[in-house]
C-alpha cells in the first residue's frame, strides 16, 4: 500500500483529516509527506492509505506535488515564509553618553526636587496663611491695641507701684 | 472546630504547607467534573480541570490538544470518524 506518489490522509495530530502524498519512504516505519500537511516526517501508523496513485518522482519538490494535486482538486499548502526583520543589536554607551545620561538625569532631578518641596511648603504656608490672615486679622488689632495700651499703661503703673513697694521695705526695716 | 459554613461538604479542603513548617487547612471551591470524549465518553487527555476563572486566563493552546476536534473527540473517536468519512 505504502509506495511513493500514493495520496494518503493523516489521521493524527494538528495535520489530521488532510490529504498528502507520499513523496518518499525514509524507514519502514517512516515517510515523507506533502500536500495539503506541511512537508514532514511522518510514521506509517497515523496514515490511512487512499485508492489513488499519483506520477510523481521520489523527493520530488513541493512546487510538483503542488502540481500533481493540482489535478485532482487539492490546494497544497502554501507556507509564508517568514520575513526578515532585522533585530535591534544592544550597543554599548560610550562614556560620553553616559555622562549626558547622568547630567540629564540629574536635571531632571533637580526639577523635581524642589517643586515637590515648593508645592509643600506652598501648601503650608498657604493654609497657614489662610487659617493664619482670617486669625491675624482679628488678633493683629487687638494685639497692636493691647500692646500700645501696656505699654502705655505700664510706664504710668510701674513707677507709682515701684515706688511705693521699694519705700515700704525700708520703713520695715 | 470551623465555623457552621465550613462544616458541610460544598467546599473541598486543601492540606498546605505553611511558612514555619506547618500545615494548615484551607478551603477551597469544588473543581468542576474533567472533559469527556463525545464519543466514547473517556476522560479527555489534555484538557486541564481548573476553576473557569483560571481557565479564562488560560492560553487556547493549553486548554485543548491542537487537532481536529481537539477537546471534544479523543484520538481514538477522531481517528474513527476521519477514516469513516473517507470510505
Amino acid at each position: 500500500m505504502i509506495e511513493i506518489g500514493r495520496l494518503v490522509v493523516k489521521t493524527a495530530g494538528r495535520d489530521a483529516g488532510k490529504k498528502a502524498v507520499i513523496v518518499d519512504i525514509l524507514d519502514d516505519k517512516f515517510v515523507l509527506l506533502d500536500g495539503e500537511t506541511r512537508r514532514r516526517k511522518c510514521n506509517v501508523v497515523h496514515i490511512e492509505s487512499l485508492d489513488k496513485v499519483l506520477k510523481i518522482e521520489k523527493n520530488a519538490g513541493h512546487d510538483a506535488v503542488a502540481e500533481a494535486l493540482k489535478e485532482l482538486g487539492i490546494e497544497a499548502r502554501v507556507s509564508k515564509p517568514k520575513q526578515k526583520t532585522a533585530r535591534p543589536k544592544a550597543k554599548r554607551k560610550t562614556q560620553e553618553q553616559i555622562r549626558e545620561q547622568k547630567e540629564e538625569k540629574r536635571k531632571l532631578m533637580d526639577v523635581f526636587r524642589p517643586k515637590k518641596k515648593d508645592e509643600k511648603a506652598e501648601k503650608e504656608e498657604s493654609l497657614e496663611a489662610k487659617a493664619g490672615l482670617t486669625e491675624e486679622k482679628e488678633e493683629a488689632k487687638p494685639e497692636e491695641k493691647k500692646t500700645t495700651e501696656k505699654a502705655e499703661k505700664p510706664k504710668e503703673t510701674k513707677p507709682k507701684k515701684l515706688s511705693p513697694k521699694k519705700t515700704a521695705p525700708k520703713k520695715k526695716e | 472546630m470551623p465555623k457552621p459554613s465550613l462544616r458541610s461538604r460544598s467546599l473541598r479542603r486543601v492540606f498546605r504547607k505553611v511558612p514555619g513548617n506547618r500545615v494548615s487547612l484551607q478551603y477551597k471551591k469544588k473543581k468542576p467534573k474533567s472533559a469527556r470524549c463525545g464519543g466514547c465518553g473517556a476522560v479527555l487527555k489534555g484538557v486541564p480541570r481548573e476553576l473557569p476563572f483560571r481557565m479564562r486566563n488560560m492560553a487556547k493552546t493549553k486548554k485543548r490538544p491542537e487537532r481536529p476536534f481537539g477537546g471534544v473527540l479523543c484520538s481514538r473517536c477522531m481517528r474513527q470518524q476521519i477514516v469513516s468519512k473517507i470510505r
